[in-house]
């Protein structure tokens, strides 16, 4: 690995020379050459070795068992099985997420903090736990079901199985991701239009219609592009949906075919890794297409305030919102909670059944289980923590020091995390699976190869924030430095570091309560002593412990919620618009 | 509250090691990594009691069917660094692929003399611990009680049949060897049971959640999971069909490259003792020891009708009965 670097680092400058001096004088070329070495290593390694493994196995260009692989029946179906789910649950998602935006960020509805708290909650909690509590919710031996006389008769088999299912709870899953996009575009909209358009005498509806809505258009393009490419990437709904009906996606059938058969079948999967590949790449270059022709700053004096005064309809849409996330996240939260809480499957919880011991089962008994917390904690902790320092660097060699290659780099980046976790997974077996050349050491079974796969896969969530700051620095701070003689990294550490901080903190926030909850990525790295929450998850679930599976997501949202509950605390010292929910 | 159990469990570890502790002669220490398709509940059980015994081994499992504990050791031979030391897994047919390349270490010296001969392998490679049989269970709300393997394809069961995939599960692709070989049907009788609508996908535990929550009302499923979840008030019924039961025996073996084999051979001198079979009984397994019971819900041993069975041709027919059964469910 330190050979890659190297010859990274020296071949780099070479390319960026004829660029960069345009730009800036020499002294900071050690910066980009290392960001780029960064990048080439966590992006575009990962992405190289699986073309390599699909279409060259041991260096031979040989690229017709890829081919055949892409076009047997189990992968057309599957790829149209990701595009359908993917494209219809984004749709979804666009309508449930653009309805709670709009209302949230232009009415003068009440309870609005509660309400994107709750919305953003849902978000975070693991896609396999939502998958899963909306299977319990609609069982036929479902307690709430049957509390209001609607349980369907033994032997229906669960609606949620299947397509329809996969489609309804990935839309309600990604309406929040939808919602958050909008209200930072929300946030750039200046009053003065709003004010202006109330002055010609136009109505709210009229004003949202023709105002908010056509200015938003860039956000709402960019955020049912971040919803397909989340869908096309999903696993744990998939997999706990579409798994137990032999209802595959891309990243369910590779996964199947990689747990089934072994290293033996890495090239097929590497083939079809491939595919998943080229259908989330053709939802990133339609949203950089859609990115590029918005550019340029809008200096805001006032943003968007809300103008939609509701009046007597007030208690109304606060009770549709509270409703939706009643049905989104209340009712399949309970449904699960009951699982937990019964002593076996399909006996009816009552007064006389309650138990708790599936929760002292999975949390004081089972070693595996606390070491699943803790294991989760660390590797999301530490995955956050290098993060925020790398988002740093990053943030200001972008925005400064890359020019032309800045695009090409931002697109190396976003692979990984493009790719569905399965896809990533497989990438950094077939890197560490025989031990690093020169030292001699394999990573592969050691808690290394899940961080890096982390680190891998969430960077550019890491760098959203930090870059969109940096955006907004004016370069005479960094001018100044200069002048009084500091050279770049002095610079960096006393005067762009400081500033970028409170991004920096909340990316790595953000990129801890993912991380923490992931399963995708894991669930193929994982061995004895490593298992994460989403492993240990997933895998009670298939030894037939349902209501354990059922604990451990409780506490796990728990968790979760217990985090997001101290950063909002946390946020009232933190500069305006930076955690999701805090409109 | 943790503080207060750790105590406590350190002073029961500490009070079996001391009633045990002449017992123990070879005094096993040091790590001990054990992959296992266990259900994780049963793994802990039974690494907590063989701790007792042996306190000074710190054991930890990877639990996963038996096909992915597989493909994960496959990728660590390739990678030249095996991380497990001791295997526990569904069935002797992966034992014997193990054997045959020279994976496994054999225990000469363990103890198997309680056995009848043909129980455990004769080169001591791998010894059984179980008998896990494959049957039917059906939710206790289902019209027809089925009492053998055909009545799955009766109009009853249309669309109501759910099964475990070879792909997932260990125990489910012996019973499919043996179902296809013993059934005069042959495999004409998993095209039936596709025709009557019948699922395969998922695992055991997949099959157990369906037909116990009543999305489905039938399943093929191995004995323990309904009779167990039946004794805790779940509404499933577990039945062994009129023609005989499939049977795996949950094998456990030492890996040749391990670094422990001294704890490795007293880990599997545990599961072979009297103490250790009881443990089988008490988590409601048919234990492989013959003079220990059999758990409340099964019927006598001599009841349990199994079908023939023959490992070296299972091994040979494990990949073509995987393709088979794909082609016909997938």
């Amino acid at each position: 690995m330190t050979l890659a670097i190297d010859r990274n680092g020296k071949r780099e400058p070479a390319i960026a020379a004829p660029l960069l001096p345009r730009l800036r004088p020499p002294d900071g070329l050690g910066l980009p050459a290392l960001v780029i070495a960064v990048a080439l290593l966590l992006g575009g390694l990962p992405f190289f070795r699986l073309i390599l493994a699909a279409f060259a196995p041991g260096w031979q260009f040989a690229p017709e068992a890829a081919f055949a692989e892409m076009a047997s029946r189990s992968a057309v179906n599957a790829t149209w099985h990701t595009l359908e789910t993917a494209c219809l649950s984004a749709l979804g998602a666009l309508v449930v997420g653009g309805i709670v935006a709009l209302t949230l960020g232009v009415t003068d509805v009440r309870g609005k903090r509660p309400l994107a708290f709750a919305f953003v909650f849902s978000m975070m909690i693991a896609p396999q736990v939502a998958a899963l509590a909306f299977l319990s919710l609609l069982a036929p031996n479902s307690p709430i079901l049957s509390l209001i006389g609607l349980a369907p008769v033994p032997g229906t088999p669960n609606p949620l199985l299947g397509r329809g299912g996969i489609i309804l709870v990935m839309a309600l899953h990604h309406a929040p991701l939808v919602a958050i996009t909008l209200w930072t575009g929300l946030r750039s909209i200046p009053q003065s239009l709003i004010e202006a358009a109330q002055m010609e005498g136009a109505s709210n509806a009229t004003i949202t219609a023709r105002i908010v809505i056509p200015v938003l258009r860039p956000q709402i393009v960019a955020a049912g592009l971040i919803a397909f490419v989340a869908g096309v990437g999903n696993f744990g709904i998939p997999a706990l949906l579409g798994l137990p009906v032999n209802y595959l996606t891309l990243p369910t059938l590779i996964y199947r075919r990689l747990s089934s058969f072994g290293p033996s079948s890495l090239g097929e999967t590497a083939a079809l890794a491939v595919l998943v590949g080229v259908v989330a790449a053709l939802g990133i270059i339609a949203g950089t297409l859609v990115a590029s022709r918005q550019r340029g700053k809008v200096e805001i004096e006032r943003p968007l305030e809300p103008y939609w005064l509701l009046g007597s309809a007030r208690p109304f849409v606060a009770g549709g919102l509270w409703l939706l996330l009643a049905l989104k996240l209340g009712l399949p939260l309970i449904a699960l909670l009951s699982e937990a809480l019964t002593p076996a499957l399909g006996v009816a919880l009552s007064w006389q059944t309650l138990t708790f011991d599936k929760f002292t089962e999975v949390l004081l008994r089972q070693a595996v289980t606390m070491r699943a917390f803790r294991n989760s904690l660390l590797f999301a902790g530490a995955a956050a923590l290098i993060l925020a320092f790398l988002a740093i660097a990053f943030a200001y060699a972008l925005e400064r020091r890359l020019g032309k290659l800045r695009r090409p780099v931002e697109l190396m980046i976003e692979l990984p995390y493009a790719l569905p976790g399965v896809v990533l997974a497989i990438a950094c077996i077939l890197i560490f699976l025989k031990p690093l050349p020169l030292i001699g050491v394999s990573i592969y079974g050691t808690p290394f190869i899940i961080l890096f796969a982390y680190l891998a896969r969430f960077l550019p969530l890491a760098l959203k924030a930090p870059v969109a700051a940096m955006a907004q620095i004016e370069a005479h701070h960094e001018e100044a430095a200069k002048l009084d003689g500091a050279n770049l990294w002095q610079m960096l550490r006393f005067i762009v570091a400081p500033i970028l901080a409170p991004a920096a903190a909340v990316s790595a926030l953000m990129v801890f309560l993912v991380a923490f909850n992931e399963l995708t990525v894991s669930a193929l790295l994982w061995s004895s002593g490593t298992e994460t929450l989403g492993v240990v998850l997933f895998s009670l679930k298939e030894a037939g412990l349902a209501g354990e599976a059922a604990a451990v997501a409780i506490s796990a949202s728990t968790i979760i919620l217990v985090a997001m509950l101290i950063l909002d605390l946390l946020g009232r010292h933190l500069p305006q618009n930076i955690l999701p929910w805090r409109l | 509250m943790q503080r207060k159990s750790l105590s406590a469990f350190t002073f029961a570890a500490g009070l079996a090691a001391t009633a045990l502790a002449p017992s123990a002669a070879s005094a096993a220490e040091g790590k001990l990594v054990l992959y296992t398709s266990q259900p994780n509940t049963d793994a802990q059980q039974t690494i907590d009691a063989f701790k007792a015994k042996y306190p000074k081994v710190d054991v930890s499992f990877v639990r996963d069917g038996t096909p992915r504990i597989m493909a994960k050791l496959k990728a660590e031979f390739e990678a030249g660094a095996p991380q497990a030391d001791v295997l526990l897994i569904a069935d002797s047919v992966t034992m014997e692929g193990l054997k045959k390349d020279d994976r496994l270490l054999a225990h000469d010296k363990a103890d198997v003399a309680a056995y009848p001969a043909g129980v455990h392998d004769p080169k001591k490679m791998w010894f059984a611990t179980k008998l896990i049989t494959t049957g039917i269970v059906y939710n206790t709300k289902a019209g027809m009680k089925p009492t053998s393997w055909t009545d799955l394809t009766k109009a009853e069961a249309k669309n109501q049949l759910a099964m475990p995939s070879p792909l997932n599960s260990g125990a489910a692709l012996i019973h499919t060897i043996t179902l296809t070989g013993n059934l005069k049907e042959g495999w004409s009788f998993y095209e039936k049971l596709k025709e009557n609508g019948t699922l395969a996908a998922g695992a055991n535990g997949d099959i157990l959640r369906q037909v116990a929550t009543g999305e489905k009302l039938y399943g093929m499923i191995v004995d323990f999971m309904p009779i167990r979840e039946k004794a805790k008030g779940a509404p499933v019924e577990f039945v062994f069909p009129s023609e005989g039961v499939s049977a795996v025996s949950e094998p456990v073996a030492i890996l040749k490259s391990t670094k422990n084999p001294e704890a490795a051979k007293a880990f599997i001198d545990f599961l072979l003792s009297k103490d250790g079979q009881e443990l089988a009984l008490k988590q409601g397994y048919v234990a492989a020891h013959p003079d220990v019971a059999l758990p409340a819900g099964y019927p006598a041993r001599s009841a349990i009708k199994l079908m023939s069975f023959d490992a070296a041709k299972a091994l040979a027919d494990e990949a073509a009965a995987r393709k088979r059964f794909s082609s016909i469910f997938e």
